[in-house]
């Protein structure tokens, strides 16, 4: 591995993601469980990408698809120069459309002498391609990324950064289940003690 | 009466300081650019790809002694290029190869050696390959000069240049290799796919189980499936995290300041955990930035969040 989450990394995420916590917190009481579960993974999405700064593409991308769920977290989340650059800029076109260009491609294509090597080559390059298009589908900004070498740059830097979250998030959770299941413990021993008077 | 959930909350210890240097050991790029790479680097790969094949071959004669910078001066004739744009990135988030830069440049600070064969940190798998190619060419030269070891050391000295350097130079010093075509298309072509296989290999390293794997197909699937899972395991995890008790999601830092130190291992020591009834919170709340916000006796809620998230349901609702 060259490259593991860093205590640093994770102490930062873990703040980045209360804050935004914070932001719902006057809520709690009345909201279900899946809007719950939406402003806890938003605001750790928030924070993942926010560790970045800025840099990295996927991460400006991930801002702006939060950002079209919940403005308002976005904004208080990241300081205020950023989150206007971020938010306010309008998501790039497409490079190309994929489609067209291949279509185009087809017509343009001549009719090349049909070894078996060949053929085979082909095949295997356009597997490739394709299995490139799923890894831009998965990557956020991806369908952005036109040079495959960017791609795989953000692909590697975006992995660590979810295994930072995944981290994170985990061990917070462990925590929270243990915690509730002693606190359940608890109040089950004290009411059964003042019940017995 | 209500017990549910409340934690001790024990100091984030100056967290706030901590947190500002830590963060400051997180700009990489202003570090490294700072570094300067030793003179001894002169007999690095980077310096080799400027040379023509026999001086080169010369220069890895004298990779052990450690004063081979004059003496390679000496023999080529020229100074060595200043090569402290070479070894740092700007692309910022290229942390990956800044690693290996640092690394790098670290290791000849201490060492002063400039083969780097042996100053090599073992457990960074990425370089011991490089490093095992470089031996074995040092070897080889010694022996006898032969012309493919010759080749070997361009095409990774070549390989190593165009990962590292291609996003500083204007232009790419590209050598051939033996029967290939040297018109400037395939040539950038081929830096291309020289870019794109380094860094699949490095990905190939982040995921497990793709070191065996052959195809880049095949590899390429593996990472869309670990990417996949670690979205889905987050998606998971707030969803456990959403059906616990919400006192306690919410009321993080009281879960997190016992949580601190196992949080630094990546592992969870559920023991660490402590209740603490509601009226003995007030006394073991300690600094930390978020304290003024945190309401212990009444469920929290604030007036400063609270008018703050009304102004933002209004738009929401505006909209």
């Amino acid at each position: 591995m060259h490259m593991q989450p860093t205590s640093s990394m994770k102490e930062e995420f873990l703040q980045k993601w209360q804050m935004g916590l914070q932001i719902y917190r006057p809520l709690i009481d009345n909201t279900s469980v899946s809007e719950r579960r939406k402003a806890i993974k938003l605001s750790a999405d928030v924070a993942m990408a926010s560790l970045r700064r800025g840099t990295t593409c996927w991460s400006r991308a991930l801002i702006q698809k939060t950002a079209t769920e919940d403005n308002f977290l976005v904004r208080q989340m990241l300081s205020g120069i950023k989150a206007e650059t971020l938010i306010n800029k309008k998501l790039p076109k497409v490079m190309c459309h994929r489609k067209i260009v291949r279509r185009s491609k087809k017509i343009l294509r001549r009719r090349k002498s049909r070894s078996a090597i060949e053929e085979v080559a082909a095949k295997a390059r356009k597997l490739v391609k394709k299995k490139t298009q799923g890894l831009r589908n998965v990557v956020p900004g991806g369908e952005f990324m036109s040079n495959d070498v960017l791609l795989i740059q953000e692909t590697l830097d975006y992995i660590v950064s979810l295994q930072t979250q995944v981290n994170v998030m985990r061990s917070i959770v462990d925590a929270a289940e243990a915690g509730s299941e002693r606190t359940a413990y608890y109040l089950g021993k004290l009411k059964f003690a003042i019940e017995d008077g | 009466m209500d017990l549910t959930g409340e934690f001790e909350a024990r100091s984030y210890g100056g967290g706030a300081t901590r947190e500002a240097t830590r963060l400051e050991s997180l700009h990489l790029g202003d570090e490294f650019r700072q570094l300067a790479l030793p003179p001894e680097n002169a007999g690095g790969f980077t310096a080799l790809l400027e040379l023509p094949p026999t001086q080169a071959v010369n220069l890895l004669r004298f990779t052990d002694s450690p004063s081979s910078s004059s003496q390679a001066a000496a023999v080529t004739g020229i100074s060595p290029p200043p090569l402290h744009s070479y070894g740092t990135l700007t692309f910022p988030s290229d942390s990956v190869l800044m690693d290996r830069a640092a690394r790098f440049s670290t290791e000849h600070h201490q060492n002063g050696n400039v083969s780097g064969t042996s100053s090599l940190p073992s457990n960074s798998s990425v370089k011991t390959e490089p490093a095992e190619t470089d031996s074995s060419q040092a070897v080889n030269n010694r022996s006898g000069k032969r012309k493919d070891s010759d080749k070997k050391a361009k095409s990774w000295t070549k390989k190593n240049k165009s990962s590292e350097e291609n996003e500083n130079l204007p232009y790419v010093h590209v050598r051939a290799r033996r029967g290939q075509a040297t018109d400037s298309h395939s040539l950038a072509e081929r830096a291309r796919r020289e870019k794109i296989n380094a860094r699949m290999k490095l990905l190939q390293e982040l995921v497990p189980g793709c070191d065996k794997i052959q195809g880049t197909a095949l590899v390429l699937d593996e990472i869309i499936n670990h990417v996949q899972s670690l979205q889905r395991q987050v998606e998971m995890l707030s969803m456990r995290l959403a059906s616990v008790n919400p006192r306690i999601d919410f009321n993080l830092d009281t879960i997190l300041a016992s949580e601190n130190g196992s949080l630094m291992d990546g592992s969870f020591n559920g023991t660490a955990m402590q209740v603490v009834w509601p009226h003995q919170v007030t006394e073991t709340e300690q600094s930390y930035h978020h304290r003024q916000l945190q309401q212990p006796q009444q469920w929290p809620f604030d007036g400063l969040n609270q008018r703050a998230w009304g102004k933002e349901e209004d738009q929401d609702h505006g909209q």
